[in-house]
């Protein structure tokens, strides 16, 4: 039956993978080690190399989404055996007892190479469940009529089949309508005559995003606040750093004195650095910074957001952490992103410093499973009192989002006065 | 209004033409004593030259018929058993539907073809067939079947009465069966189906003893809140599609019963025809029930093998099926 | 011969028409084999050379009205143009057309109700049925219509026939039993295939009266045939008259001349042409002066003319193209 490949599970929070492009041809003799596949995962787009030697035989094709641990293709040890698994594979008409399988005990069956039937039928049978729901043909004529998808409703017939008075009651209680009927006047797309600019596909990192905003604001009781911080010192401190960057080896970035600064907060109030995890809020020790960084979009029109984690950052000297928060941007940007370099994250900062205008806020929003999110925007000098004489300062505009449902207003409140001690004070990032 | 037995409205047809048109007679074995009491006493007021008893020699007996149909006549064929009208196949089912389409509509052939047939009395295959099938299949011959009296009377009427040959069996088992006949002159037009019983939920095609056998199941049914739709099709050859179509609209499921076997049966050209033309109504897998494919056993094997009452709504509660809420 | 069973006496008129039908009925089996040979014909031909004359001498005295059954040998048009049916439908049928008597329906097969010669079935045999029913039609109406039921002796091999001898013996009816015993079947020699020399022994055990003509005397089988016709029409019943003729021909064109499963020899075929019928013929109506050779040549003009209009009829005529929906309201009539 040859070996089984995998959907690799390439991050912690990877849980299934797009085949972007089979790099060998079905069939094909691949080497060990030889690419063999362009995988996009929720945030990135790998090159995996092959684990076996072997002839591929290609199970899930190019543009299809799977979870991890779904066998994808075969190795096999002769082009016969390829087609001999392809023809067990038209001929494995799925019996109903598969038909009512769910698709964990799919799963575990594909997990499970001693199960009497193979991973590929396993696979086969799966992808014939997904694509097919049993209705009669009446009930699919009735849903067509009133913009249901059948997908959607329950059957009661024999064998689950979806039968004409399942969709009544869907018309009657207006059950799970599909798209088209749930649609607001206002989301009907413009009419023929709009000529359009870009078409983007919600799909890949969009898709992603997308799916992870609306988990976010649906899931977490979040909210945001918002301070001004006078972080003239601290930009005086970093201009110093600055002379130095040939002995530093880095021109030191403000964000990386930011980071510091928040590392520091969190020793005082720790539950800021926090993950919720089921039905445990986590509290680590170390600090994963998540940095949100823009990336090309698919057109010249959007753009891609991705976090890229800077692990065990509180140890770090902000040279240290400049450098290798540099190392890693390049990396995620170039799309030669390791596993851990976008995931992991315990606490996130989202700057839109440089490039929101002087003096706005934000609320952003939380970048799950993390409970808290920092958010400096673009500094801008104003006239403050300072020493009882009113001075032109630069202030920064800073907020917290945080998730009330792990983390209450009180200890929110302290760690935003801690952070702003430390922006204030920046000798204290010293103790 | 009197009632007559299903035999007796047959008779009923058969005097009522015999005295409307010279033309009409009836050729067979043994009619004139009657075998089947649709034929007995006819000889009395129709004479030998009319009720014509041949020899046994089914296609020379066939053979009056056919050569007299040719001559302008309209000859009743009475096959006494439907099995015994395989002897003459050839003739009356080959060179009898051929003759008017393969000879260009030059000259039609009105004949009139019966016999008993079917289960009920035990007799074993040659004597318990059923012909309606193989001779719908055979193009040329319009094949009707009746379940009442009244529609026996009508169509018998109607058959003698087409300009085509028609094959119109009639089954033993409600050979007594007691209804309302019109004393008066009718016919019921042959390719119309009936509706015996309306009913929302289940469309149940059948004929002859089936039909009967269908409406007692749709009593018991509608006791449970299931109603049935009963529709006889009366013809097999034309089908009224229209009329099951129509009834599907409402009901989504249909059950066929067809005594014959299974295989090649107008069942599943009745099956096949909702399949292409009203897919998109259907509930339900179109469900038959049918005799099995083997010789029709003789003795009491014949009540396990036939469709009866429990085979109709056990195929009626399987298309109604639904899984546990 | 039944001696029992008066004999007649043929006019000159008789002659010469026997005479004439022979001629054309030989002209029209030639070309009937010539146009199959050049593929002007669809289907299959059964050619009926060297035995022409039992059909002649069977059909030219029929009336119009008359039931005609005809030997399926030369597809029957030797026995319907000598009854005077009209064949420039039969050979438009033949090559498809929508002229044809059948509406280019059925390519072999043909229909003449008008002239009562209703179908050619393609079951050698199954004339026999129907004869019953045409015979009891006729003695019903009491018009004097006879039946002609012409076939061969292998087709009285059927069941079928000895049904139709019993029924017609039994009720009277009137109707020929035409049988052209030109010794085989398909292949298979008639001296195997029945008990006894003569096929006509056959109506002695239904008590029928009987006759043995030479069938390849046009003549011969004229007179005997007018004496079963003449019982018929006088409903003294029917009569059973058996033709000894011949097959020069294989039984269809393309299918070898055998006789049982080996080659027919030489001596027979020579034999066989010894009594040619056309030849036979023109040197009796020479030597009894019903005709001049000078007539005789005209004769054979004029039927070559006829057949020459017969071909350009249905050469002329476009080929049948009617679409399925058409046909199928066809296969029932109103």
């Amino acid at each position: 039956m040859g070996i089984a490949y995998t959907m690799p599970k390439l991050a912690m929070a990877m849980n299934e993978g797009t085949i972007n492009e089979w790099l060998v041809q079905h069939g094909a003799k691949v080497q060990k080690g030889q690419q063999i596949m362009n995988v996009e995962t929720e945030k990135v787009s790998y090159e995996c190399e092959s684990p076996e030697e072997g002839f591929l035989c290609i199970v899930v094709p190019e543009g299809e989404t799977v979870p991890c641990d779904t066998t994808i293709a075969h190795f096999c040890a002769s082009e016969e055996e390829v087609n001999n698994l392809l023809g067990e594979n038209d001929s494995s008409a799925p019996s109903p007892e598969t038909d009512a399988q769910t698709s964990e005990s799919t799963v575990d069956e594909s997990a499970d190479a001693s199960a009497t039937r193979t991973p590929l039928e396993s696979v086969v049978d799966k992808g014939y469940e997904a694509g097919r729901v049993k209705s009669s043909p009446v009930a699919r004529k009735l849903a067509r009529e009133n913009n249901l998808d059948i997908t959607r409703i329950e059957g009661t017939g024999p064998g689950g089949r979806i039968i004409k008075c399942d969709v009544l009651a869907a018309v009657e209680n207006r059950i799970e309508p599909s798209q088209a009927t749930s649609a607001s006047p206002l989301a009907v797309p413009p009419t023929e005559g709009t000529n359009v600019k870009a078409r983007i596909p919600i799909k890949g990192m969009r898709k992603t995003i997308a799916d992870r905003m609306q988990q976010s604001l649906q899931t977490t009781a979040q909210l945001s606040s918002n301070w001004e911080s006078d972080v003239t010192d601290l930009l005086a401190l970093r201009q110093r750093f600055v002379q130095r960057q040939e002995q530093l080896g880095t021109k030191v970035s403000v964000n990386a004195f930011l980071i510091k600064a928040i590392c520091c907060a969190i020793k005082q109030v720790p539950i800021a650095n926090a993950c919720r995890e089921g039905d445990e809020v986590v509290i680590y020790d170390s600090v994963n910074m998540g940095i949100a960084i823009a990336v090309p979009g698919t057109t010249e029109f959007d753009s891609g957001l991705m976090v890229a984690v800077l692990h065990g950052v509180e140890r770090m000297g902000v040279a240290e952490i400049d450098l290798e928060m540099k190392a890693l941007i390049g990396r995620v940007r170039n799309g030669e992103a390791r596993p851990e370099d976008l995931s992991g994250s315990t606490i996130t900062m989202s700057s839109t410093a440089g490039i929101a205008p002087p003096g706005m806020t934000a609320t952003p929003v939380l970048n799950l499973p993390n409970v808290g999110l920092v958010g400096p925007s673009t500094p801008q000098q104003k006239p403050v009192i300072y020493n009882g004489e009113m001075v032109a300062r630069t202030m920064l505009p800073m907020s917290f989002t945080f998730d009330h449902s792990a983390m209450d207003g009180e200890p929110a409140a302290r760690f935003m006065s801690a952070l702003h001690e430390v922006l204030e004070t920046p000798e204290l990032m010293l103790a | 209004m009197r009632t007559l037995t299903l035999i007796d409205a047959i008779k009923e047809a058969y005097q009522e033409e015999l005295r409307r048109d010279d033309d009409v007679f009836m050729v067979g074995q043994d009619i004139r004593g009657g075998i089947f009491p649709h034929t007995k006493g006819l000889v009395e007021e129709f004479g030998s030259d009319r009720i014509l008893d041949t020899p046994i020699a089914e296609s020379g007996m066939y053979g009056v018929a056919l050569g007299a149909a040719q001559e302008g006549m309209r000859p009743i064929v009475d096959f006494m058993f439907g099995g015994f009208s395989y002897v003459t196949f050839s003739e009356c089912s080959v060179t009898t539907g051929q003759y008017h389409f393969l000879h260009g509509s030059q000259r039609a052939l009105p004949i009139t073809m019966t016999a008993g047939v079917g289960t009920g009395q035990r007799l074993a295959n040659d004597h318990a067939m059923s012909i309606h099938g193989t001779f719908a299949h055979h193009p040329g011959i319009k094949v009707a079947m009746p379940s009442t009296p009244y529609d026996a009377k009508g169509m018998f009427k109607a058959a003698i009465r087409d300009n085509n040959p028609v094959m119109i069996p009639w089954h033993m088992g409600i050979m007594m069966l007691k209804g309302e006949v019109p004393e008066e002159d009718y016919v019921v037009p042959l390719g119309v189906a009936d509706i015996k019983r309306e009913g929302t939920d289940v469309t149940v095609l059948a004929n002859s003893l089936q039909l009967q056998n269908a409406l007692k199941v749709a009593d018991k049914l509608h006791g449970e809140g299931i109603s049935c739709e009963v529709i006889d099709p009366r013809s097999f050859v034309p089908f009224d599609l229209e009329t099951v179509l129509r009834s599907l609209e409402k009901t989504n499921r249909l059950v066929v019963v067809d005594e014959d076997w299974e295989s090649g049966s107008f069942a599943n050209t009745v099956s096949a025809k909702v399949m292409e033309q009203g897919f998109d109504l259907l509930d339900a897998p179109v469900t038959r029930v049918t005799l099995p494919d083997m010789p029709v056993p003789g003795g009491y094997m014949e009540d396990y093998i036939a469709p009866n009452v429990n085979k109709i709504e056990a195929a009626i509660r399987s298309v109604l099926a639904r899984i546990a809420a | 011969m039944n001696t029992a069973l008066k004999t007649t006496t043929l006019s000159h008129e008789q002659k010469v028409k026997l005479f004439t039908n022979l001629v054309r009925g030989n002209h029209y089996d030639k070309m009937m084999y010539r146009r199959m040979m050049q593929g002007k014909l669809i289907g299959f031909y059964h050619p009926a050379e060297g035995g022409v004359a039992p059909g002649v001498g069977a059909c030219s005295f029929l009336n119009q009205d008359d039931n005609l059954n005809p030997h399926h040998r030369g597809h029957g048009i030797i026995h319907m143009i000598s009854k005077g049916v009209d064949v420039r439908t039969f050979l438009a049928e033949h090559t498809g057309k929508d002229t044809g008597c059948c509406k280019g329906r059925s390519a072999w097969h043909f229909s003449y109700p008008e002239h009562k010669v209703y179908q050619q079935s393609g079951f050698i045999g199954h004339n026999f049925a129907p004869t019953v029913g045409w015979g009891w039609a006729a003695k019903r109406r009491g018009k004097g219509q006879v039946v002609m039921n012409c076939s061969g002796d292998g087709s009285y091999g059927e069941g079928r026939a000895h049904e139709s001898l019993l029924m017609a013996q039994n009720w009277k009816l009137p109707v020929i039993f035409f049988c052209e015993n030109n010794s085989m079947a398909i292949f298979a020699s008639a001296e195997e295939m029945h008990p006894l020399p003569d096929i006509s022994s056959l109506a002695q055990g239904f008590g029928m009266p009987a006759m043995v003509v030479d069938g390849q005397d046009v003549f011969a089988v004229a007179e005997a045939a007018l004496v079963a016709i003449d019982r018929a029409r006088r409903g003294e019943g029917p009569t059973f008259v058996e033709c000894k003729t011949q097959r020069f021909k294989e039984h269809d064109i393309g299918t070898p001349d055998l006789r049982g499963w080996e080659e027919r020899s030489d001596e027979e075929h020579q034999q066989m042409r010894n009594r040619e019928p056309v030849t036979l013929a023109t040197e009796k109506v020479l030597a009894d002066d019903v005709l001049t050779q000078l007539q005789i040549e005209d004769i054979h003009e004029a039927a070559l003319r006829e057949i020459e209009e017969v071909e350009a009829f249905a050469d002329n005529s476009e080929i049948a193209n009617p679409t399925e929906e058409e046909l199928m309201a066809a296969v029932f009539a109103d």
